[in-house]
């Protein structure tokens, strides 16, 4: 017993060491949740404006909140919710399925213009998307997408359609799923598409995830994509343009506490979608092959 | 119930780039790369592969690394095409055929069991995909569990097995739809040495159980001479001999299968074929040996010059009785006892060579380094190869 307990003892320069170090990751934890918690603070406060002299509010409220989907008068928030919420899900089907299919085309066949290709995707890769805002405009008003209610289809395609170049870290992880394992798969009678939904697919889980989650995500966090498509048609705005519009100098005194509100509604479908997908994640690919 | 025919069946990898290259410096277009052919089309991986292979024969395909044995298998599996040739088993084309209608299970080499299924639903999966009853499934699946004695781990997932286990799932997943045909590339390289032996002997009882017939690749002479009817051995893309292990042994074609076939491997020494009247005598390190009849026979009849040869003769076939003009000499490197027999390293006339002894043959034998050694091959297993071309003089 003495003789474990001694050697559990940490000599004093390995204790300052580990306090050092745990304090710098408090100190970093609290500087990462303050905001958060500021945020979810604010959402409750029951005095208006953006400007207070005390960090805690002085009283609570849920109003903000009730106002947030009461008010549509001003500024329609459920409408914008709805709004980018049905954007977020066909954006997330589309993305996924376009993401994992050039993924894994790329990963899995052989053909002529596959380097080609990657080098290419890797080189537009590197400008920002908004570069093409204008010309996609236009493009989209050629097609007739950005009055009225198909705003929403052209916001839609605006999302997925280009999501299918950021293939690389899903190409990666198809990368280290052995190749033998499709083969031996072919060999007990799979087809292709057997293959890639009874095999690739289970095995890839974590990177569809990743790749449902962030194509979920990327509607409801885009601001410039909206606005441009958007412009006034305040019926189709998306909950970032709301948002925003809640801080106009107009608004900002009466709605800065439902700006708040907002930014912690527009967090719950996404917390929804993480915890119904993590459970299942994998624990990876041990025992498949030796290793 | 299955008869594979390879006729002149061709492997060529298409490389542009070494196309390109080539009309640039303008090379000879039989140039070898890495001892593989190119031709205009491409890398030759494998050329001219003619076999006929038996109902449930046993055959092993055997050979260096990178010789095209794996993509001969790999081609009867049909996960790699087949650039010229025809492929038959039970005398159906197969070139054409997917993979899934051959009726061919395969072994692999790192398992490639489905990690996210239990051993169950691992054995079940190419049964299911043939959509067979419930019933029957559960009982081939318990029938080859219980022939690869892994009843018990059939809940587990593959990571929680061991090496061993593991392999013994694939092959269960292999012969649990009792295919025509099995192939094995390499199953034992990945297991330990005392694995390998033991896997080994439950893949020869296991051939006993069910009637596939078997072509098995593996880089590993033991196990050719082991598992095989046949061997077929293979070299930068080519066959060099085909054969029972006995006759692969015994008769080997050129230094090369003489070399390969054998552990320790065959000893080479220079030497010179001479006709001494009507008999032919192996000139060798100073030493007179005098073939047997029929050795002489064999010569006679291919009408043999005298020529420079190299002459091979086994670890096990040397000894060291005397033989009046017969004797050659060595010095000693190293010897290692192995307690029925003492394996001797010899520099011999600037040749490494290796002779194995019986302990109780060595009498008072100085084996300290630098020591000489006197020693002789039986002339009924000395072999003589062209020394031009490696061919064995005797069967070429």
């Amino acid at each position: 017993m003495n003789n474990t307990a001694e050697k559990n003892k940490l000599s004093p320069r390995r204790r300052i060491v580990n306090f050092l170090v745990h304090l710098l990751l408090a100190v970093l934890a609290i500087i990462w949740v303050l905001p958060i918690f500021w945020i979810v603070l604010t959402s409750f406060r029951a005095e208006p404006g953006a400007y207070t002299n005390t960090f805690l509010p002085q009283g609570y409220t849920l109003n903000n909140y009730i106002k947030l989907f009461t008010d549509r008068n001003v500024l329609n928030f459920p409408k914008m919710f709805l709004n980018t919420l049905i954007i977020a899900i066909f954006c997330c089907i589309f993305s996924t399925f376009f993401v994992l299919s050039v993924a894994y085309s790329l990963s899995r066949m052989r053909f002529g213009f596959r380097k080609t290709y990657m080098n290419i995707a890797m080189i537009l890769g590197l400008f920002p998307g908004f570069m093409a805002m204008v010309a996609q405009y236009f493009i989209l008003k050629a097609m007739g997408l950005t009055e009225g209610s198909m705003i929403r289809i052209g916001l839609i395609i605006v999302y997925s359609a280009c999501t299918g170049l950021g293939f690389q870290i899903a190409k990666g992880f198809f990368d280290t799923i052995p190749r033998s394992i499709d083969e031996a798969a072919i060999i007990d009678g799979a087809t292709k598409w057997q293959v890639f939904t009874r095999i690739t697919m289970p095995l890839a889980k974590p990177i569809v995830i990743y790749t449902v989650m962030t194509s979920f995500i990327a509607p409801w966090v885009d601001f410039v994509f909206a606005k441009v498509i958007c412009r006034a048609n305040a019926d189709q705005f998306t909950v970032a343009i709301g948002l925003w519009n809640m801080l106009q100098k107009e608004y900002i005194y009466r709605w800065y506490t439902c700006f708040a509100a907002g930014a912690v509604v527009i967090s719950i479908p996404i917390a929804i979608l993480f915890i119904y997908m993590q459970r299942f994640y994998v624990e990876g690919m041990s025992g498949a092959v030796k290793g | 119930m299955a008869t594979i025919s390879l006729q002149h069946i061709q492997k060529i990898y298409p490389n542009a780039a070494v196309k390109e290259r080539r009309k640039k410096k303008g090379d000879d277009p039989e140039k070898k790369k890495n001892n593989l052919k190119i031709t205009d089309e491409g890398v030759v991986a494998v050329d001219d592969f003619n076999l006929e292979i038996a109902d449930k024969e046993f055959i092993v395909f055997v050979g260096p690394s990178g010789c095209g044995k794996s993509t001969t298998l790999r081609m009867v599996a049909g996960l790699e095409d087949i650039t010229r040739g025809d492929l038959y088993i039970d005398g159906v084309r197969m070139n054409d055929i997917e993979p899934k209608d051959r009726d061919i299970a395969m072994v692999f080499q790192n398992y490639a069991l489905y990690p996210h299924m239990t051993v169950r639903q691992n054995l079940e999966f190419p049964l299911t995909l043939r959509k067979v009853p419930k019933e029957q499934m559960n009982k081939q699946v318990n029938e080859a569990a219980e022939i690869l004695g892994i009843t018990e781990y059939l809940d587990r997932k593959p990571k929680a097995l061991s090496g061993g286990q593991r392999q013994r799932v694939a092959i269960g997943r292999a012969i649990v739809r009792e295919p025509k045909v099995l192939l094995m590339d390499e199953p034992l390289s990945n297991l330990d040495a005392k694995l390998r032996n033991q896997m080994r002997a439950e893949i020869i009882k296991l051939r006993q159980r069910i009637d596939s017939t078997f072509i098995y690749v593996t880089h590993d002479q033991t196990e050719a001479m082991t598992l095989g009817d046949r061997i077929v051995i293979m070299k930068d893309g080519e066959i060099q001999q085909i054969g029972t292990p006995q006759e692969v042994f015994d008769n080997p074609v050129n230094t090369f299968v003489a070399g390969f076939i054998g552990m320790p491997q065959m000893n080479f020494y220079d030497g010179k074929l001479v006709k001494n009247g009507d008999k032919y005598v192996i000139e060798v390190l100073g030493a007179k040996i005098v073939p047997t009849e029929d050795k002489q026979k064999h010569l006679k009849e291919r009408n043999t010059p005298e020529m420079d040869i190299i002459v091979g003769a086994r670890p096990e076939h040397i000894s060291l009785k005397n033989v009046d003009g017969a004797m050659m000499e060595g010095s000693v490197d190293v010897s290692e006892m192995m307690g029925s027999s003492v394996h001797i390293h010899l520099n011999a006339g600037g040749h490494d060579s290796i002779i194995i002894v019986p302990t109780l043959e060595l009498g008072g034998q100085d084996l300290s380094y630098g020591s000489k050694v006197r020693f002789t091959f039986a002339p009924n297993v000395v072999h003589m190869f062209d020394k031009a071309t490696g061919e064995n003089l005797e069967y070429k």
